[in-house]
């Protein structure tokens, strides 16, 4: 299991649209996601919109990836790029 | 028990849903944990038996103890308020809306002991705060999946994401049964043996479909095809159909599942093209109740065998 500290860093946080984007990425991949806010015990499944939206991640949030699964190196890189790349929001 | 969660008494005195309208009257030490559901008069510490004063639980002071402390002399009264110095009581209530005397007052500053205050009664203090921590004290954990009512009964649908839960609850919703939460089930131990599931407060009756995006089942359905708490009786978990699985033929053994160490009865159900899941609950949901009445349908058929 790889877990990873994420940062939200875009403007938005994590909105509809990029909660949307990031369960489509997940998806994609084998290996079971979760997420959960650092400061909270509570984990969600990243492949489901409504878990991601419940996180209610606002800019700077701290977020904490926990990825089991064959693919999981790519999973977690994939993810972190995404948060990096501000779920192609324009700057 | 000991898997108990802790809170702190800010957060006790803030919820307006204990419902007994709680003043501070001592506002230090607000940040104190109470780690325990259960209540306790601070009767019998007072009167000089300490034993089995229990520090992480609210202690109650009513009129019994306020009408003891108030017939002692003055150096009596302080002396038995000291017996509670060497313990890290979390917090005191007193009832009625009677006034504590100066000295427990002064007592409870120096050691950070909240005092906080309400009208009602003792009996019925107790009673709400009991209920309350009850609740907000209990094992808790959140599923993954989606709770159901069929019949009267909660339904867990669990299974990975993208093989049908939300379809099957939507199809159990539109035979008349209502939805508890989609996704993601908060579940709460009540007692030993009792499972109680809500949603959360944000996502409460949302849904998501795939084709469809997010739906409100109150607005679409209305508010009879939702409900807020439900017991949670047995779990349905959906699997890919494997053909290398031997899935039950008979229904004579009943496998489980553990929740918050509660077995709950679980069926294991594979998805496959023309299998109805819904329909397939359903039944389930109909043969659950006829076992908690003593009805097996294939024990009957082995017996006629």
């Amino acid at each position: 299991m790889i877990r990873q500290s994420l940062l939200v860093v875009n403007n938005l946080g994590l909105h509809a649209r990029a909660a949307a984007k990031l369960v489509r990425l997940a998806s994609s991949f084998a290996s079971e996601i979760y997420l959960s806010r650092e400061d909270a015990s509570q984990q969600i499944d990243s492949k489901s919109i409504l878990g991601v939206l419940m996180l209610a991640a606002k800019k700077g949030t701290r977020l904490v990836v926990s990825v089991e699964g064959h693919d999981e190196a790519e999973a977690v890189e994939a993810i972190r790029r995404l948060f990096e790349s501000r779920f192609g929001e324009e700057m | 028990m000991p898997d108990h969660g802790s809170l702190r008494v800010r957060e006790f005195v803030t919820d307006t849903s204990l419902g007994l309208d709680l003043e501070i009257l001592q506002s230090k030490g607000l940040d104190n944990e109470i780690r325990s559901p259960r209540i306790q008069k601070l009767g019998m510490a007072l009167a000089g038996f300490t034993t089995y004063i229990h520090p992480d639980r609210i202690q109650i002071v009513g009129s019994s103890e306020l009408n003891y402390l108030k017939e002692l002399t003055p150096d009596g009264r302080t002396s038995a308020i000291q017996r509670l110095k060497r313990f890290r009581i979390c917090c005191i209530v007193v009832t009625k809306g009677l006034d504590p005397p100066k000295e427990l007052a002064e007592f409870c500053a120096r050691q950070e002991i909240p005092i906080l205050r309400t009208r009602a009664l003792s009996s019925l203090s107790t009673s709400k705060m009991t209920r309350w921590l009850e609740n907000r004290l209990a094992p808790r954990a959140t599923v993954h999946g989606v709770l159901v009512e069929v019949f009267g009964l909660g339904v867990l649908i669990i299974g990975p994401s993208g093989i049908g839960k939300s379809e099957c609850a939507l199809e159990l919703i539109l035979r008349g049964h209502r939805l508890v939460t989609d996704d993601s089930v908060e579940i709460t131990r009540r007692g030993l043996d009792r499972l109680l599931g809500t949603g959360g407060k944000i996502l409460r009756h949302h849904m998501e479909l795939r084709g469809l995006g997010i739906i409100n089942i109150k607005d679409i359905f209305g508010i009879s095809a939702t409900a807020v708490f439900q017991p949670v009786d047995f779990a349905v978990r959906l699997e890919r159909w494997n053909s290398e699985v031997e899935y039950d033929r008979l229904g004579i053994d009943q496998s489980t599942m553990e929740l918050l160490g509660v077995p709950i009865p679980l069926i294991v159900m594979p998805v496959a093209p023309g299998r109805n899941l819904a329909a397939l609950v359903e039944v389930a949901a109909r043969i659950h109740m006829l076992r908690q009445r003593g009805y097996n349908p294939a024990k009957e058929l082995e017996e006629l065998t």
